[in-house]
């Protein structure tokens, strides 16, 4: 399949993703980074563009990076999405050759610094997610924003906490089997998910992903390229953004992760229907996520994401099976990295488990309740095919 | 009883432009921001999508809406915050807008979406009211609003 784009991924980087690594946000992009070089067979000095999810004061020093340019990129979950985006940009225009899209975070660990150094002041509020006037209610973390989501969804479609807990129960299914997935070797049921204490009600503590550390990069050049760099390029067919503080105008917020407009630009440059879609990679951090998305992305009609995964659909051999590593419930989270590593591997027959056989597209959503004082639902979309 | 420390309105926004709305609030009048262009009403203050900032101004609203949606509050993610479990709620104003507050006076259960509910003002620091919600009862509902 060739990119309307004329863009491809030639390289990705993942270090290992878990709780509590101990290892620097700075060195994890760094091992990333690495990885992703040695993985599209190219030097550091190749690399003409940086795009660094996240913001903190430079560290192209430490990378041993000089670059055309450097950019620092946020706009929440919807970032690497966002940055594939971007670098294609700088690939058209010619501005670069080969743009490195790089993370790295520790979210679990206290990153080792420096002796001496001061202990004061480090303990903070979780402010930053907080997001302005909400928080002077109590309104604190994303969670409490997918809460009112699930519960507005509940109420106009019937969904109940299992139909979120058959969306744990499935991506666990898949993570209960790749090797370094936070669930791996621990399946878990049903009622392991009825019985788990409530978090932000609706949402119980299995219906929540945690933070784990972890680096990923992704090298982005032109189709032509990549081919001449790796025998497995994958290609970005197609790409949309949408962020959307409209909803908190016209009422939707809490009905709509905003998909229409990304989903509508995505496919429409990849010249493909959401019946052609062999595999998905959602952004749902929380298991409301997942049904909301399957139902604006059109995989099933509003109000039937429930029955749609108790049927089976997304699971192992499901008609689209997604989030196929186990997600960010219960594989790691790195942001938007989950899905979009997912989706990579998955478009180069590489998944360590549940490589779905055969697929050749793949859709990567992105997502950030960022920008603006109430959130406003920041998606982007991705459809990457396969070069086989 | 009244959680210390909590944050109060200026340390989430960083201008002033919405003071005249929490000034109201210390005479237990609630404001929304209004379109004069095209009658639209916002909460919190910004610009008119149709209009931008041409002709805003603060007006009384009637303190009446309905519950929009809701979330309890289990996990303790935030030191500032003492309650038991607090009930953050989405409020629908009757003019339109959406309205984060809390719920007060009720446990979370047998909520339900479009419940009618009323503004109550609270005093959170010897200077700082905000306004939360309480469920209304019947013969207020069907009081002209
Ligand atoms: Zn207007």
């Amino acid at each position: 399949m060739n990119s309307q784009l004329d863009v491809a991924i030639a390289g990705m980087g993942l270090t290992k993703q878990g709780r509590r690594l101990g290892i620097s946000r700075r060195e994890l992009r760094r091992q990333a980074l690495d990885l992703a070089l040695t993985d599209a067979n190219l030097q550091r000095s190749d690399i003409d563009g940086y795009i660094f999810i996240g913001a903190t004061p430079e560290d192209l020093r430490y990378l041993g990076l000089s670059p055309a340019f450097a950019y620092s990129l946020m706009t929440g979950g919807a970032s690497p999405v966002a940055s594939i985006l971007v670098a294609a940009g700088a690939v058209a225009t010619d501005q670069a050759r080969h743009v490195a899209c790089v993370y790295g975070e520790a979210y679990s660990s206290i990153p080792p610094k420096l002796n001496p150094h001061s202990n004061a002041g480090t303990e903070r509020d979780i402010k930053a997610y907080s997001y302005g006037y909400p928080y002077l209610y109590g309104m604190v973390g994303p969670a409490a924003t997918y809460a009112l989501a699930a519960r507005r969804h509940m109420s106009l479609y019937g969904t109940t906490s299992e139909d979120l807990g058959r969306v744990a129960v499935t991506e666990r299914e898949f993570a209960s089997v790749r090797p370094g997935a936070q669930g791996y070797g621990q399946p878990i049921t049903l009622d392991d998910h009825q019985d788990s204490r409530m978090i932000v009600d609706p949402l119980r503590l299995l219906d929540c992903s945690r933070p784990t550390d972890g680096g990923a990069a992704v090298i982005v050049t032109s189709s032509k390229r990549a081919a001449d760099l790796t025998d497995r390029p994958v290609e970005v067919l197609g790409a949309g953004t949408s962020h959307g503080i409209e909803s908190w105008w016209n009422g939707s917020m809490f009905e709509s992760m905003n998909v229409s407009r990304a989903a509508q630009r995505a496919f429409e440059q990849a010249q493909v229907g959401i019946e052609d879609i062999d595999v998905a990679q959602l952004y749902a951090p929380f298991t409301i996520a997942t049904l909301m998305q399957l139902e604006e992305y059109g995989f099933c009609k509003p109000g039937e994401g429930g029955s749609f995964v108790a049927a089976g659909h997304t699971g192992p051999g499901g008609t689209i099976p997604t989030n196929t590593g186990g997600g960010q419930l219960s594989g790691f989270y790195a942001t938007g990295f989950t899905p979009l590593s997912e989706g990579i591997l998955q478009m180069r027959g590489e998944a360590p488990s549940n490589q779905v056989v055969g697929a050749q597209t793949c859709l990567v959503s992105g997502s950030g309740g960022n920008g603006g004082i109430q959130g406003s639902w920041a998606h982007a979309a991705l459809i990457l095919g396969a070069a086989r | 009883m009244i959680p210390v420390d909590r944050p109060l309105p200026g340390d989430v926004v960083e201008d002033a432009i919405d003071q005249p709305f929490w000034d109201a609030c210390r005479d237990h009048v609630l404001l929304i921001y209004r379109c004069r262009i095209c009658a639209e009403s916002f909460w919190p203050a910004g610009c008119c999508p149709q209009h931008g900032m041409q002709d805003m101004i603060w007006v009384t609203a009637s303190g009446g809406g309905t519950l929009h949606t809701w979330t309890v509050v289990h996990q303790k993610y935030s030191k500032s915050f003492t309650e038991e479990r607090t009930v953050v709620a989405v409020v629908k104003l009757d003019e339109g807008p959406l309205m984060h507050t809390n719920l007060i006076g009720s446990n979370g259960i047998d909520l339900q979406v479009g419940l009618p509910v009323g503004v109550v003002f609270q005093t959170i620091a010897s200077e700082s009211v905000i306004p939360v919600f309480q469920l209304r009862n019947q013969s207020e509902t069907s009081a002209p609003r």
